[in-house]
């Protein structure tokens, strides 16, 4: 009986325990629930409260534009943000409630981090930061995964160095790649390490880092936007991958993440870039490391480069090299020169080598952002950094296979203006004569005519859509560039008024430019032409349609 | 040559005596008004007639280059070096244009002598523009500078095939190509002192010097040395290495040295010039301290001749000055027990400045005053707004004319906008917190004329182009003109009795909504003095379209046209706050008559100037 009473008790001091640990979590989760929903309403009620706010501002200045364009960017910030804490908070309880499936495709680990760079580079221009983003010994550029994901965890570590790091700090991602034996497939992993010296963690906060809604809590912090969720979708992302995150940092003195991911090598076979073997590529480039980077990729490649870290010292080796008959395959400009900005280099170098010389940027510049003033100076392709080796030999294999540069888009790949028509308008024999030559380059298929009214004849007795550019040339006998092109948009057929009409003439004041434009002309080029920027001309008007077709 | 080139070339030169200031002599102010007109009248027809002649003439020619005659090509070249050839700078733009065409041609022909020849040429006439961007940043005119040093470093790269070269025309364009690679500024002193040691070396190499030696090799010499003394300059403020201030000091005694013994052998002092580029020389390289160096500029400045009228002359009365000031300007605890020495001096620059002699021409007098207004020391006695609008008045009436009339519109606008909101220019605080509402309101029409009166005055540092340049701009020296807002701001904000006005100068062309005009350092929103800026540019732009020469764009409108075209870029260009009141009949009326009034004004302030400076009249 006092056995029984005894386990009695016993089971009931289990039961006992086991009901305050229930309750206990019970608790925990209800204060975790509580807090959720306290971070919640805090974290949505900021960006809402912007949002009425600059919406109200905007409608008490509605007649200045600027001050309302100024509300709505603001107004545009805030719902993003909004709009990323409604997913991540979705990210969370799909991740929590098993729903979240991982993908499994081929990508482009290239691809990938150029994303990830045009994604987070402005950020941290927008608060001065050096941010670095290095790749080291990637042999594998193909892998299988689900590229989303592996984005958002890029995005989110570097993105958070970003934020915790001040003004004018350093940051620093790379990417490095190790075989993984122990995996099934052929595999590598994947090592990121991103590295800043911001405003760091302390020891106590890093043992909750990858808890949802935590967040280093000090003044200096206070006005960054976070949900808190980033790093705890991070941390399950990575272990639904099998992969592994460790975090070291220090208060005061920056963090250090490091992610390593194994990924299944991409099974599918690639083409090697074909390439002139054992010529010589000119590289201008004033970034010590960036120059051995870009010369050991080409050697790679069975080129020879030709480091220079100075636009004057390139000018004068290629002025010599043109001499001797022994130019370069290539021009690789890099990220800047120690006496001039790049662009004014390729300027000069497209004027000294001709049209047909291959000039390839290889920047960390957005393309977007530089492409018109690249393409104006003369650089024939674009390869952006961090860099990897496939892109850079498959892009110069392009450039260097025999055709010109300008039949290219800024990732090499060939354009084909076969299937366009030009009518050339000029008067004088020996111009007609270069600038059919220049065309010939192209493929394109080209007509004459003599004069402006040889020009309209032509136009209105050909089928409708027949010519996609006019080139032509303003001073003519019979009819002159602006009359006949002001009859060609009057003609009573749908693409009077849409065929590109291009002037061509050594009138160069702006009036000229102003007159052409009034007369109905798209562009103008001045004489004597400049082969290149016909090319551009050829590329800004037709690629849309080559596009579209 | 041609007779298209040659009326062009007489043009030219006719357009730079009616740029001079017009001297009143016995004339009213009605008849100074009406032959101002008339001046003006004269300067758009030459401007219209050249472009004529260029598009007649000069663009047929450069449409058929590949096909043009042995003899036209050489008339051409003949052209283009009446334009500009080292010495003589007619019109150095259009010697660019000409210039490149033919580097075109010379390549398309692979026509070695000729590309080098051409580089040379091209390369000089750039250099000639760049020299002019004065009080920019050098990131600001980079661009510049590598366009021209790029084509010395081109021309200069043969010098590899110097040996398979056989006239001594192209070895001297190779070698004078080299040296000029030295020109301009760099980033670096050390890299222009490395760039002017190498070319000393093939300079001296006695195998170079026996296979031409028709050159003038001593000359070359020489020059290259005056460059390497000239580094220091560029380096006020930045580090040297002990190598780098050997070479200097050795290419000044060279070059300073013997003048000095040459003089004392004369019996005689060293000219002003050379002397203190020694004593800077010697002080940089810590001979003495910089109290010991002002002394001794003072010296000199005291020893200044206030009748010499010479190069010199000038050099030592507004350069040396300009120097001294630069120094004290780096220097400001310096200033304090200078003031009175400083405003006695600017003082007699102003005298020497009104009694020039009006015969000797006034290009250099006013480069040399350019000069002094970068380095400008405000003390109070001679307030820098005052000097700036002399050195208009007396240089560029034109843009003096234009500024007024910008600053008379200005106001009436303001009065208007006002009377509707006393608080309009509330952002602004110095006219937020004046102490009553007509005192709030005289400091806000008071800035907007002082806004008017400065918001070009940048165009000095690219005054070829405004008031040497009878003909449309190429689309390089349109892009060279946005400068003017740069320089503007560079030029008034450091000084108290203008830096308010600066917004003004920066952001003048600024589009409203930010979608276009210029420059990009013109944050609009951030400014808080955006609504005066937008008055400005707002009126700037009446006035342009309006009145001026319009050689530059080719455009000129009716008031009315104007005012329209003004409404239609409403919300874009302008302002549809300020756009608002021109919708206004009345304000349109108002604004038009004060633009008119303030021509009149201008007019008379620069009759009374000239009268006021020539020797004689009273």
């Amino acid at each position: 009986m006092e056995q029984m009473d005894r386990a009695y008790v016993e089971q009931l001091e289990r039961e006992n325990t086991a009901l305050k640990a229930a309750l206990r979590e019970a608790e925990e989760a209800n204060q975790a629930k509580s807090r959720f929903l306290s971070n919640m309403s805090h974290d949505i009620r900021t960006p809402m409260n912007a949002i009425v706010g600059m919406t109200a501002i905007g409608l008490a200045h509605i007649d200045e534009k600027a001050r309302v364009h100024d509300c709505l960017d603001k107004i545009q910030t805030a719902s993003a943000h909004l709009m990323s804490l409604v997913n991540d908070v979705l990210d969370m309880s799909r991740i929590d409630s098993g729903r979240m499936v991982l993908n499994s495709e081929e990508f482009s680990l290239a691809d990938l981090v150029h994303d990830v760079a045009v994604i987070v580079r402005p950020q941290a221009a927008q608060k001065k930061q050096s941010l670095q983003l290095r790749i080291d010994g990637i042999r594998e550029e193909y892998l299988v995964g689900d590229p989303l994901r592996l984005r958002q965890i890029l995005v989110n570590i570097i993105g958070n160095a970003v934020k915790y790091t001040q003004d004018g700090g350093d940051i620093q991602a790379s990417f490095a790649q190790r075989p993984a034996p122990d995996r099934k497939k052929p595999a590598v992993w994947l090592d990121f390490i991103c590295q800043d010296n911001g405003i760091g963690m302390s020891q106590e906060f890093l043992e909750r880092i990858f808890l949802p809604f935590e967040r280093v809590q000090n003044a200096a912090v206070s006005k960054i936007e976070g949900t808190g969720l980033g790093m705890s979708i991070v941390k399950r992302l990575v272990d639904s991958m099998e992969g592994a995150i460790t975090v070291d940092s220090r208060e005061g003195q920056g963090s250090r993440f490091q992610i390593s991911l194994p990924l299944p090598i991409s099974p599918a076979v690639r083409r090697e870039p074909s390439l002139p073997l054992g010529q010589t590529v000119l590289v201008a480039e004033r970034r010590e490391k960036n120059a051995r980077q870009l010369a050991a990729y080409l050697e790679q490649g069975g080129l020879k480069p030709v480091p220079m870290a100075a636009g004057l010292q390139a000018v004068t080796w290629l002025t010599e090299a043109q001499y001797e008959g022994q130019m370069p395959c290539a021009l690789v400009l890099g990220q800047e020169l120690i006496d001039m900005p790049v662009l004014d280099l390729a300027a000069h170098v497209r004027q000294l080598a001709g049209s047909d010389f291959p000039i390839l940027l290889a920047s960390e510049d957005d393309w977007a952002q530089i492409e018109y003033r690249a393409v104006r100076a003369g650089v024939s392709a674009f390869v952006p950094c961090p860099l990897f080796p496939s892109r850079l030999l498959s892009t110069l294999s392009s450039l260097t296979a025999g055709t010109g540069p300008e039949s290219r888009t800024p990732d090499g790949q060939e354009e084909d203006y076969s299937s366009f028509r030009i009518l050339l308008v000029e008067d004088n024999e020996l111009n007609q004569e270069i600038a059919m030559e220049m065309l010939g380059m192209t493929g394109i298929q080209v007509e004459t005519a003599d004069d402006g009214a040889q020009a309209v004849d032509k136009f209105r007795n050909s089928p409708e859509g027949w010519y996609d550019l006019i080139l032509m040339d303003v001073q003519m006998p019979v009819m002159n560039g602006y009359d006949a092109t002001r009859t060609i948009r009057a003609l009573p057929r749908p693409d009077a008024a849409r065929v590109c009409i291009v002037a061509m003439t050594a009138n160069a004041f702006l009036e000229d430019v102003r007159l052409s434009q009034e007369a109905g002309m798209n562009e103008h080029i001045s004489k004597p032409v400049d082969v290149d920027r016909l090319m551009k001309i050829l590329r800004g008007q037709l690629r849309p349609k080559a596009a579209k077709g | 040559m041609q007779p298209y080139q040659e009326e062009y070339l007489s043009n030219l030169r006719q357009f730079a005596a009616l740029s001079q200031r017009a001297r009143p002599g016995a004339l009213s102010y009605e008849q100074y008004a009406a032959r101002m007109a008339e001046v003006k009248e004269q300067i758009v027809r030459l401007g219209r007639r050249n472009i004529e002649l260029l598009r007649a003439g000069l663009f047929p020619v450069l449409d058929n280059l590949f096909d043009t005659g042995t003899q036209e090509l050489e008339e051409l070249e003949d052209f283009s070096f009446q334009l500009f050839n080292g010495q003589t700078e007619l019109d150095v733009g259009l010697a660019c244009q000409i210039h490149q065409a033919l580097l075109s041609l010379a390549r398309m022909r692979r026509d070695r002598s000729a590309m080098i020849r051409e580089l040379y040429w091209l390369g000089l006439s750039r250099n000639s523009t760049v020299s002019k961007l004065v009080g920019l940043e050098l990131s600001d005119i980079e661009e510049y500078i590598a366009r021209m040093r790029l084509c010395f470093t081109e021309a200069a790269a043969y010098l590899k095939f110097y040996d398979e070269i056989d006239d001594a025309e192209t070895r001297g364009y190779i070698l004078r190509s080299r040296a000029n690679m030295a020109l301009g500024q760099f980033s670096s002193p050390s890299a222009k002192i490395a760039l002017l040691k190498t070319t000393l070396k093939i300079l001296q190499d006695e195998d170079y010097q026996e296979k031409a030696p028709s050159l003038t090799w001593e000359r070359f010499i020489y020059l290259t040395h005056q460059n390497i003394t000239s580094s220091i300059s560029h380096s006020r403020d930045r580090v040297m290495t002990p190598e780098d201030m050997a070479d200097i000091m050795e290419s000044a005694y060279i070059v300073y040295q013997q003048r000095f013994e040459e003089a004392e052998m004369q019996g005689k002092q060293p000219p002003a010039k050379s002397a203190f580029a020694y004593y800077a020389i010697e002080y940089y390289c810590g001979l003495y301290d910089l109290d010991t160096f002002l002394a001794k500029i003072e010296g000199l400045l005291n020893a200044a001749d206030p009748s010499d009228y010479s190069r010199d002359g000038i050099y030592n009365m507004i350069s040396l000055p300009a120097f001294y000031s630069q120094y004290l300007e780096q220097y400001p605890d310096r200033i304090p027990p200078r003031r009175e020495y400083i405003e006695d001096l600017y003082l007699r620059i102003l005298t020497y400045a009104d009694l020039f002699p009006g015969d000797l021409g006034d290009s250099n007098l006013f480069l040399y005053l350019r000069q002094l207004s970068l380095t400008f020391v405000e003390t109070g006695g001679v307030p820098y707004g005052d000097f700036l609008e002399r050195l208009l008045l007396r240089f560029a009436p034109g843009i003096f004319c234009h500024s007024h009339v910008v600053g008379e519109g200005a106001r009436a606008l303001c009065a208007v906008i006002l009377e509707d909101d006393p608080g309009f220019f509330d952002d602004i605080d110095f006219i937020r917190d004046a102490p009553s509402p007509a005192e709030k309101r005289r400091t806000a029409l008071e800035f907007a004329m002082g806004c008017g009166v400065f918001h070009d005055m940048g165009k000095i540092s690219v005054i070829e182009l405004y008031s040497r340049t009878p003909r449309q701009w190429f689309e390089e020296e349109y892009d060279m003109a946005r400068l003017h807002t740069l320089a503007g701001h560079i030029l008034l904000e450091p000084h108290p009795s203008t830096s308010r006005y600066a917004p003004a100068a920066l952001g003048h062309h600024a589009w409203y909504d930010g979608s276009r005009g210029y420059p990009a350092r013109y944050r609009r929103l951030d400014c808080p003095a955006r609504q005066m800026v937008d008055v400005i540019g707002l009126i700037d732009w009446l006035e342009a379209a309006t009145n001026s020469t319009q050689m530059y764009t080719g455009v000129q409108k009716t008031f009315q046209e104007a005012v329209q075209a003004a409404i239609e870029l409403e919300g874009k260009r302008f302002s549809p706050l300020l756009t608002a009141y021109l919708r206004d009949p009345r304000v349109a009326g108002q604004l038009q008559s004060a633009l008119e009034a303030g021509r009149q004004n201008a007019y008379r302030r620069m009759y009374g100037d000239a009268l006021r400076t020539v020797p004689g009249q009273s």
